[in-house]
């Protein structure tokens, strides 16, 4: 990791310079130029322990003898000198690696860039830190190890300010070796502060003359000579070039990885950001909820407060309105009391004595009669008030509904999602409406039936965490019922409504032998492997390129509802063609693929017209006939066999343009070969009748004679060379059917036919003999021209 | 090798134009039609030679057979010549139709007085095609011949004694076996005299018996009603033997119903530009 440890050294610099390179090191500079030949000497002949103690001294010794200072001083102005020399070539490299970073802004700063070199080359070597520029470089290199287009401008801005400086510090000079003097007082600065770094030291002695290989040992450009006497002596070499080469290499790798770090960092902050923003939300929930519970108690204790007040001062007023009538009627018998104690009173003073006889009597019996009221002295109500119960079970309740959660509600299942379905496994999703607190959901799920047995599916039960689950191990192009409950400590909740998911088809099957193609189409069929029915098919298909890309579908053929299609192609391609099967739940996986070419015309046997004389050998194109006798006598007939005619029928392609193949034939063979409606009466002679067109070859005594029959007649026509092989072309657009002598080319005859449907390819062996079919084959020439 | 032209007509696109020249081989002036498709104004054509019959000159097919329309869309010239030196002067030349003027036969003479003029295997074969290729955008690669009749026999002759000249030939009613037909016996006994040996190198049939492998593909049409048929000048049977024996591939289609005239030639003159189309434009 040298360019690493190489920025740390540009930061430590940076950060040491705008202090020194101003500070006033000029009595210094004077010196070395003299002292430095000293020991330029003593480096190229002395020996090299003697510099290799030198870092720890540096480490080791925070006050050193001037002397000592001065020497390395001399050291550094002599490699500066040096490594300017060379800087030069370094120089394009800075440039390269500017432009490598979008620097190009600061090309006007190229010249500076030469004088910064001496920083670059610099931090190409292991970095020797003490105390503090250490650990604050250190600290730099962590913090910005993750931008290092950054780094690299700011090496360049300090190469600037390095110069700037410089530039205050000797403004009367001018020149590319004032200048390398004034970087080397500033160098020297460094040197003395203590960033002592002894192996550039000794390496720049050795640069002194151009250096041209590279020590990989040491990290530092060296002459040869050295690598064959000096020090380098066993050390590992590269021309200073390729040399050159893998650093930059190695410095672009790491600028690599550290904008992919850079990317990563960005990514996790980001990610941050939003869990900054999570949080917040979490808390306002819950903080909102606590609100309410809390509000909610309060106000129940209040309320409750509220009620208590009002009955007890109720009873309190009940209590006072009883005690106030019970000192009313009691003032009342105190009046009476006194009214009657004065009466009396009067009497007594009642001189005249009938009077007072008259009067006593009345006022006896008045007194009698009071007195004979009982005085209620008992209190009516008493002063306590009756003991009332605070009821805090409610407030209980409530509170401790805050913690304690309700069992949740009833989840909510999703339908069938598309492409939530393979042949043999789901994947369900439901939700909650609610914020209850679910712990786990209890799935269930059984194959829907339509018949009365249903209760023999077994169930099947599931706990998820997660609000979805994919389920495995179903039968394909099934119908699954999933219904959903959540559970929590308190409970489960009522299941949720079912929902009926759908498993994907399995793959169809093409029927490779019932594969028929031409130059511009194939008509493809399959079966399905499912019992229940599909919604509809897709065929896919890859132009096979000489690249063998095989698996990019180039094409798809979407919603077809039967199991065949016919598809259009393009001429003399190579085509795999496969077949999905789709229904709600998506599509199957890929049927086996077929290989179709589309050179020539492609064809099958319809086994199922072949006469029961008739035989098909294993290759399925070769018909082959042993016997004739009594073609008609009592042999099965089946419904679509040829019955008189020892025939077959091809299945051609029903596609409009040209079609060729050709039969091959043996000379002592009778046969009749042409074209034919489906329909082609099965117990008639192919050619005899007007829905077939066929050229037939007989052997007569004197010759072969060839007929090109159809509805039972045929032209005159002479063949001096009997055909071996027979291409027939069948050319829908141009309403031609041809035949030709395919070994020579020879056209043979034409019929002129407007084909009112599309025909088959018949062929038909009046001896014993074979016919062998070739098909697939392109057409040649001679069939341009018929 | 001047060329005179003598008449020029637009036909589908094209032109046919009749020429005068004066031939060396034959002595005296010929005149030959050509068609130029539409084609020939910009590129190079195959050319097909046409020969005629008995009693014909240059313009009984240029004017008959409505080969023009097949001709242009195939891009083909084609050159129909006369059928025999004319106005030579010879003793008995205008004495019979079979014979004579009108009645070259396609044969080098080598009897007095014919031997002079009655070149016109030699005509055909090179003096004309190397008129034609000077004076006209053709392919000289590319040439096939057909004919009628005595130009039937004239096409097939041409064809089997040039190996690699000819890219196709056909025929409409060929005389094929002239050594042993009236026709061919009177003239052959005429041009190049009684030893009857020296025939067989004009004979088809012979020609086929005793050719070097051809690899011709020859059409030949033949009217079922053509009275030469029935009249054993033309004699294809022997031919189309000679060739199934010797497996030269033929197609010999005998047409129900037709006869030897013009009308028989126009019926089928298309399948024939077709079929030397078919190898002159491969």
């Amino acid at each position: 990791m040298s360019s690493r440890s190489g920025n740390t050294q540009e930061y430590e610099t940076r950060d040491q310079l705008p202090g020194r390179s101003a500070s006033p090191l000029v009595p210094e500079t004077s010196e070395p130029e003299t002292e430095g030949l000293v020991f330029y000497h003593m480096d190229l002949y002395g020996s090299k322990e003697r510099f290799d103690i030198f870092p720890e001294e540096s480490h080791g010794q925070g006050d050193r003898s001037l002397e000592d200072i001065r020497e390395e001083s001399a050291l550094s102005s002599k490699k500066l000198q040096s490594t300017q020399e060379a800087g030069y070539d370094l120089g394009k490299e800075v440039e390269e690696l500017a432009k490598m970073y979008g620097l190009d802004e600061d090309r006007e700063k190229e010249l500076e860039l030469l004088g910064g070199h001496l920083v670059m080359v610099e931090s190409k070597r292991p970095p020797t830190h003490t105390g503090k520029a250490g650990s604050q470089g250190s600290l730099y290199n962590a913090s910005k190890s993750s931008s290092p287009v950054k780094d690299q401008s700011q090496s360049i801005k300090q190469q600037g300010f390095i110069r700037e400086a410089s530039q205050d510090e000797d403004q009367n000079k001018a020149g590319a070796d004032d200048e390398a003097q004034s970087h080397a007082r500033s160098r020297e600065g460094l040197s003395s502060c203590g960033v002592s770094d002894e192996r550039s030291s000794q390496a720049v002695s050795e640069e002194e003359e151009a250096a041209d290989v590279f020590c990989s040992t040491c990290k530092i450009p060296i002459r040869a000579f050295d690598k064959l006497f000096g020090e380098h002596k066993d050390h590992e070499v590269a021309q200073l070039p390729s040399a050159v080469e893998s650093e930059k290499e190695e410095i672009h790798k790491n600028m690599c990885r550290l904008e992919e770090q850079i990317a990563q960092m960005e990514n996790f902050a980001s990610h941050l950001e939003e869990i900054f923003i999570t949080v917040e939300e979490n808390f306002g929930r819950q903080e909102q909820n606590f609100e309410v519970h809390y509000n909610d108690a309060v106000q129940v204790l209040a309320q409750k407060y509220e009620e208590q007040v009002e009955a007890l001062g109720e009873e309190k007023r009940k209590k006072l309105e009883a005690l106030y009538g019970q000192l009313v009627s009691c003032g009342e018998h105190l009046d009476t009391c006194k009214e009657l104690t004065d009466t009396t009173q009067e009497l007594y003073l009642e001189n005249d004595k009938a009077d007072f006889i008259k009067a006593a009597v009345t006022m006896v019996d008045r007194l009698q009669e009071f007195l004979k009221k009982e005085v209620d002295l008992e209190l009516s109500v008493l002063p306590d008030f009756e003991e009332r119960v605070i009821d805090f079970s409610e407030v209980e309740q409530l509170m401790n509904s805050i913690n304690t959660i309700s069992a949740p509600c009833a989840p909510v299942i999703n339908p069938q999602a598309p492409n939530a379905a393979t042949g043999t496994s789901l994947r369900v999703c439901w939700g909650l409406f609610s914020d209850d607190t679910v712990e786990c959901y209890q799935l269930c799920y059984k194959p829907v039936s339509d018949e009365r047995c249903s209760e023999e599916q077994a169930e099947h039960m599931l706990k998820v965490k997660e609000t979805y689950c994919t389920i495995t191990n179903l039968l394909p192009n099934t119908q699954y019922e999933f219904w959903v409950s959540a559970l929590n400590a308190s409970g489960i909740s009522p299941p949720s409504e079912r929902a009926v998911y759908v498993t994907a088809p399995s793959p169809p099957a093409i029927k490779t032998k019932k594969i028929r193609s031409c130059e511009n189409a194939a008509l493809v069929c399959w079966e399905s492997r499912d019992i229940n029915p599909v919604d509809s098919y897709m065929v896919e298909l890859s132009k096979l390129t000489d690249e063998e890309n095989g698996d990019i579908i180039t094409e798809s053929i979407i919603g077809i509802p039967n199991c065949e299609v016919l598809i259009h192609l393009q001429p003399t391609q190579r085509y795999h063609i496969s077949v999905r099967a789709l229904n709600l739940g998506g599509s199957s996986e890929r049927s086996e693929p077929v290989l179709i070419h589309t050179t020539g015309t492609y064809f099958c046997l319809n086994e199922d017209t072949a006469h029961p004389l008739l035989a098909i050998l294993d290759d399925g194109f070769t018909i082959a006939c042993d016997e004739l006798e009594n073609p008609e006598c009592d042999l099965p007939i089946y419904d679509n066999s040829f019955t008189r005619c020892i025939g077959i029928l091809g299945s051609l392609i029903p596609f409009p343009g040209k079609h060729y193949w050709e039969v091959e034939v043996e000379e002592d063979t009778e046969y009749r070969i042409g074209v034919a409606f489906e329909n082609t009466p099965r117990h008639g002679y192919l050619g005899a009748n007007n829905s077939s067109w066929c050229m037939r070859h007989i052997i007569t005594p004197s010759r072969h004679k060839y007929e090109f029959l159809h509805s039972g007649m045929t032209p005159d026509i002479r063949i001096t060379i009997p055909p071996r092989r027979i291409g027939i072309l069948l050319d829908y657009e141009n309403c031609k059917l041809s035949f030709f002598n395919a070994d020579i080319a020879q056209h043979l005859y034409t019929f002129n036919s407007r084909f009112q449907h599309f025909v088959h390819p018949c062929f038909a062996l009046e001896t014993p003999g074979i016919l062998r079919i070739h098909n697939g084959i392109a057409m040649p020439l001679c069939t341009a021209f018929p | 090798m001047a060329l005179k032209q003598v008449s020029s007509n637009k036909c589908f696109e094209g032109f046919q134009k009749v020429f005068e020249h004066d031939s060396t081989e034959l002595k005296c002036k010929m005149k030959f039609g050509i068609y130029l498709p539409p084609k020939a104004e910009t590129g190079k054509c195959p050319v097909l030679y046409w020969l005629s019959g008995l009693t014909c000159t240059e313009q009984n097919f240029i004017t008959k057979a409505g080969f023009h329309q097949a001709a242009a869309e195939h891009g083909l010239i084609v050159v129909a010549p006369d059928t025999s030196p004319r106005g030579c002067n010879i003793e008995g030349e205008d004495e019979s139709w079979d014979f004579g003027t009108g009645a070259g036969f396609y044969v080098d003479a080598t009897e007095d007085p014919w031997k002079t003029n009655y070149r016109m295997y030699s005509y055909i074969k090179d003096e004309l095609p190397k008129l034609i290729n000077a004076n006209f955008p053709t392919d000289p690669e590319r040439m096939s011949i057909f004919g009628h009749s005595m130009g039937g026999h004239g096409a097939l002759i041409l064809a089997l004694k040039n190996p690699g000249k000819y890219k196709s030939v056909s025929a409409f009613a060929p005389i094929c076996n002239p050594i042993q037909c009236q026709w061919g016996k009177k003239a052959f006994g005429g041009y190049l005299g009684s030893d009857t040996s020296k025939w067989e190198a004009y004979d088809a049939t012979q020609l086929v018996k005793s050719c070097p492998d051809s690899h011709l593909d020859f059409l030949i049409d033949q009217g079922k009603d053509d009275q030469f048929l029935s009249a054993g000048q033309l004699l294809p049977d022997n031919f189309i033997a000679a060739c199934t024996e010797r497996k030269i591939p033929v197609v010999f289609r005998l047409q129900q119903g037709y006869d030897h005239s013009y009308f028989f030639i126009a019926t089928f003159i298309n399948d024939h530009i077709k079929h030397h189309a078919k190898y002159l434009n491969a």
